[in-house]
């Protein structure tokens, strides 16, 4: 039985194709995330890890002395303080580039395995300067060049690059250095503290122990590795089950494609299947024996999708390779023997229903010439459908309120994904439902043809889009939740800032604002025409409450309504007068105007007034707003920005063209930079789903290319009665993109209602608050039908070389 | 009286396969099928009798040999331009399975000229509606309608165009004693009443006794012709032909 099955599966190769590459593709993205994220966690550990250091000391106050008395150790053969200082690279643009940390941002080069040079040398003179190779090449620097670099004190100088290295780490949570100078340069501009002392010599735990006795931590270079290999793991873990949420979906999308494949194979050799039975083999035969096809296509499928996987992996290995780090390519047996588990499981489950099927059929089915499985019924599938997308929608309508507490949420989010569950087992009606009436309106005799022959099985073509829907839907989804964030951060940077406002920020938001740049563009500014607020953490006491790690924000009462314009819910802003505290806040502990608080600041005198207004969500104003002069002397805070009404943005930003490490945004400027990371990641997430959609693609070809196969005789009948072959293509053509669109329209539609519940739980918006992504729908809606146009390549020049001859006469 | 040729062939030939696999299905053929008759080919299986048809009506290319539909020479025409031809001046009804599945009768009988972007003559529409006699199952779908209904359905579609020749391959091969009678009294009506023209290839004398001609087929080669015939003699000439195959 199973040597028929694979006699038969070789001679015809072409049909299992498309299946295959559903398989390939599926397994390829699970052994990628896998090999990505072995190699990843093999880098850190093993190939760019230090082993010259017998133990990493570090203490309050690490100076010279303190080297000099370690060096007098027993056991101890070399000591090095480690110095880390302000140092930034500008880029060609004049401000800082890169994501580093500037205050870490410079080092003393030293012989250590710290460095790696990867091209020129170490740095000799106070006019020479090492840089580290990713953010060099962001600033777009090389050896030989003229680099620039931002000082502490927001002087900057120019030094040549003389060499580019790649940074190792010793501890865990220690930054990488962008510049590297030669020791006697570091001395003077980093100074003579150290962030760590490291420690060569023969017995590493003695040391170690001896070292406690001064009052200093140590750890030993074993201790420090695993600690590495520990974050290493845990951080590739992490990485491995976000990807592996997309190579689920993908694999699902596989499945969809897979069996309907299958249920299309078993249809056409139903003949042959009967045959089989009349001669005398048992329903568990036929059935085990189309099974063992699944498998032996599985195992086939996921060697090259192995393959595939480990070659993806190591081309993603090479292109997230920017950190500097010396990449090790690992494939673990794991990776293999899980993306073959993955195959094999996938394709066996998702041929089980057709090889019921198949095995069902009766022997006498043989005899006759037109053998057809009965049709599959649709009843219980509608019933189901008709089920969840009640139970869905009705979860969701119970939770449609505003606040919503952890339980609602998970309702909610739960009632869609199953009202998208029914909208799946609906899909066989709908495309009847939908298509129906277009088989009406098709004018031309191709088209209703296309469009009739895509709502002949709708289940058929219900399968195809529904791949198609898959990978859509989560696109359209995260699409509308960020177009809506956008749309809510948009919304509070207008509330909050006129449009003359200008606001002076790090180039990266986690850099500091440096009080010189404030103490400028104050003096450069008409008095009351600049808000300079600041954030801090804070106790809060009112009767009853205390409520600790709140948030305060303080602004000059001056600049509200002038240079900050942010709403106001109850009350007023009257800083002078109290306290203004955010609705979340109020609603949390059921503050009202009027209410008593006491902010305890934590080297500072306590400060009581009464609160005076509620403020709505808002871009700058956290917590509890105080007035600025009331804050106690020597309460510095975190600044958000220098913010200037009226000034004008190319003035200042000349004025501080001398600053790298700081920008002038306008408003818009600023909320292009709010929404960017948002955008950032959603391309991201977009381009992984992206493997569902190629996968779902391949099904449509799929589906395309074995209907043309059963249409054979058709086909025939059409050309000979007068079809040319450029309307057989077109036919098969509009039937394409009938298909694909009916799976993007399905698709965007659960997408766009799957992302306004989304929308809704995590912005507690209300759910038809939401924003359409229009351009994306717009996007993808073209999308389907060029992928409509894409898909029937093949199949139609298939379908227009039909033999009209051999298509009829064979009765 | 002289009659103008619907359809004729002059020497043609058509030879399948290479070498040991060489076979010669028509060896040199040259006839002449007039307008506004009924011609029946009749031949033992693998006389070429379909070949025949198939290279006359432009649906296979001939080895050699010219073939002409009305003036129209058919070696010389790309696929396209033949495809139109059939479209526009040629009728088929095939043994089985001549209709598409997903249009209803009325949409298969008007499809080559859908195909062609033109609209049925209302009164020439409706004549053939009349003579198949289907009008309450225009809008059914081929699976509603029984073998000899979906016949008659392909009989209208062959019609509706009014073309030079409709060729009938084998047309009531799947079909009952009843359905039959009632097909091939339509195929005559259409010669009779439409004045079209019929060549139509079968196996049973009775079907060719509806034929103004027979013409009878053996090895490749026209071996006969038998003018106003009946199914007498047509199995008669017939039996003459196996035997002689059996004998060489």
């Amino acid at each position: 039985m199973l040597r028929a099955v694979l006699r038969d599966m070789r001679a015809h190769p072409g049909r299992m194709a498309m299946t295959l590459v559903a398989i390939v593709l599926g397994v390829g993205f699970v052994v990628a995330t896998w090999v990505v994220s072995d190699s990843a966690a093999e880098t850190v550990s093993s190939g760019s890890s230090r082993s010259d250091v017998a133990v990493q000391v570090t203490g309050e106050e690490l100076t010279p002395e303190t080297v000099s008395e370690l060096r007098a150790l027993p056991g101890v053969t070399k000591a090095q303080g480690v110095a880390f200082g302000y140092s930034a690279l500008v880029g060609k643009d004049g401000k800082i580039s890169g994501y580093s940390f500037p205050d870490m941002g410079g080092t003393a080069w030293d012989s250590s395995e710290r460095f790696s040079l990867v091209s020129g040398r170490a740095p000799a003179t106070d006019k020479e300067v090492a840089l580290e190779e990713a953010s060099a090449s962001d600033a777009g620097v090389g050896v030989g060049e003229s680099a620039r670099l931002l000082n502490g004190d927001g002087s900057s100088r120019d030094a040549t690059v003389v060499g580019i290295y790649t940074y190792r780490r010793l501890s865990v949570d220690e930054s990488t250095p962008v510049a590297a100078f030669d020791p006697a340069t570091a001395k003077q501009t980093l100074g003579e503290k150290y962030s760590w002392i490291e420690l060569t010599g023969t017995d590493a735990t003695a040391i170690a122990k001896a070292i406690a006795g001064l009052g200093l931590d140590a750890k030993t270079g074993v201790e420090l590795k695993a600690d590495r290999e520990r974050a290493a793991t845990s951080e590739a873990e992490f990485a491995r089950n976000f990807l592996l949420a997309f190579a689920g979906v993908a694999l699902l999308a596989g499945m969809f494609v897979i069996a309907n494949t299958f249920t299309m194979l078993v249809a056409q050799r139903s003949r042959h299947f009967a045959l089989l039975r009349a001669v005398g083999a048992r329903r568990g035969q036929v059935r085990r024996a189309i099974i063992a096809e699944a498998a032996v296509l599985g195992l086939i499928g996921s060697t090259i999708g192995a393959a595939l996987g480990v070659g993806l992996g190591w081309l993603a290995m090479t292109l997230i390779r920017t950190t500097g780090e010396t990449i090790v390519f690992a494939v673990s047996p794991l990776a293999i023997l899980i993306g073959y588990l993955v195959g094999v499981v996938v394709t066996v489950v998702a041929a089980y229903g057709s090889a019921r099927r198949g095995s069902a059929i009766a022997p006498v089915a043989a005899l006759r010439a037109d053998a057809s499985l009965p049709r599959r019924s649709i009843v219980l599938r509608t019933v189901a459908g008709a089920i969840f997308i009640t139970g869905g929608v009705a979860a969701v309508i119970a939770t449609s309120g505003t606040p919503l507490s952890k339980m609602e949420r998970a309702v909610g989010m739960g009632g869609a994904l199953i009202a998208w569950l029914g909208v799946l087992f609906l899909a066989p009606l709908l495309a009847s439902a939908f298509l129906k009436p277009l088989s009406k309106v098709a004018r031309s005799a191709t088209s209703r043809l296309a469009v009739r022959n895509a709502i002949r099985d709708p289940l058929r073509t219900a399968a195809t889009a529904s791949a198609l829907m898959i990978g859509l839907a989560l696109v359209t989804s995260f699409a509308t939740v960020s177009s809506s964030v956008e749309e809510v951060m948009t919304k509070t940077v207008k509330n909050d800032l006129p449009a003359q406002t200008l606001a002076v920020q790090p180039v990266q938001a986690w850099f500091d604002l440096p009080e010189a740049v404030i103490e400028r563009v104050k003096g450069m500014s008409p008095k009351d025409s600049v808000a300079t607020p600041v954030q801090g953490g804070v106790r809060v006491t009112l009767p009853g409450h205390e409520l600790r790690g709140q948030t305060w924000t303080a602004v000059e009462p001056a600049a509200i309504g002038t240079v900050l314009t942010p709403p106001i819910k109850e009350g007023r802003w009257d800083l002078k007068g109290g306290f203004a505290v955010s609705t979340e806040l109020a609603d949390e502990f059921g503050l009202k105007v009027g209410t008593q608080l006491t902010l305890h600041f934590e080297e500072a005198a306590p400060i009581t007034a009464p609160v005076t207004g509620i403020y709505p969500d808002s871009y700058v104003m956290r917590g509890v707003v105080l007035n600025k002069e009331l804050l106690p002397a020597g309460l510095k805070g975190y600044p958000l920005g220098v913010f200037v009404k009226g000034g004008d943005q190319s003035k200042l930003t000349a004025a501080l063209a001398d600053r790298p490490d700081v920008v002038v945004r306008d408003r818009d400027g600023l909320i292009a930079a709010q929404t960017e990371p948002i955008r950032l990641a959603l391309g991201i997430i977009s381009a992984l789903l992206g493997a569902a959609v190629v996968i779902a693609v391949f099904g449509v070809v799929n589906t395309l290319a074995l209907s043309v196969l059963e249409r054979t005789r058709e086909i025939g009948v059409f050309r000979a009665v007068g079809a040319t072959r450029k309307l057989v293509r077109s036919s098969v053509r509009w039937e394409s993109i009938v298909i694909a669109s009916y799976g993007g329209v399905l698709g965007i539609g659960v997408g766009v209602l799957l992302g306004a519940v989304m929308q809704h739980v995590i912005l507690t918006q209300p759910i038809f608050s939401l924003t359409v992504p229009w351009l994306l729908v717009g996007g993808a809606l073209a999308g389907m039908v060029v992928v409509g146009v894409v898909a029937a390549l093949w199949p139609a020049r298939r379908a227009a070389r039909t033999d009209v001859l051999a298509a009829i006469a064979t009765a | 009286m002289t009659r103008g040729a619907a359809a004729r062939a002059v020497e043609l030939t058509k030879i399948y396969g290479q070498g040991e696999a060489r076979v010669t299905a028509l060896a040199g053929v040259t006839v002449s099928f007039h307008a506004g008759e009924l011609t029946a080919i009749m031949g033992p299986s693998g006389s070429g009798k379909s070949t025949l048809m198939h290279c006359v009506a432009g649906l296979d290319t001939a080895s050699s040999g010219k073939s002409w539909i009305g003036d129209t020479e058919l070696s010389a025409l790309s696929d396209d331009a033949l495809t139109i031809l059939r479209r526009d001046r040629v009728g088929f009804v095939f043994q089985a399975f001549n209709l598409l599945p997903t249009l209803t009768a009325i949409e298969n009988i008007v499809l080559p000229l859908d195909l062609a972007g033109r609209k049925p003559d209302p009164a020439h529409a409706d004549a053939i509606i009349d003579a198949i006699g289907l009008r309450d199952r225009l809008h059914h779908r081929p699976g509603q309608l029984s073998g000899g209904q979906q016949q008659r359905v392909a009989c209208a579609r062959a019609l509706i165009t009014k073309p030079d020749v409709i060729f009938a391959d084998e047309p009531t091969g799947a079909l009952d004693s009843r359905s039959s009678a009632e097909l091939l009294s339509l195929l005559r009506r259409s010669v009779d009443e439409l004045r079209q023209t019929v060549v139509m290839v079968t196996h049973d004398p009775a079907a060719a006794a509806y034929a103004d001609r027979v013409l009878f087929l053996a090895d490749g080669q026209i071996v006969g012709e038998l003018l106003k015939p009946d199914a007498d003699s047509i199995l008669d000439r017939m039996r003459d032909l196996e035997h002689r195959a059996v004998t060489v």
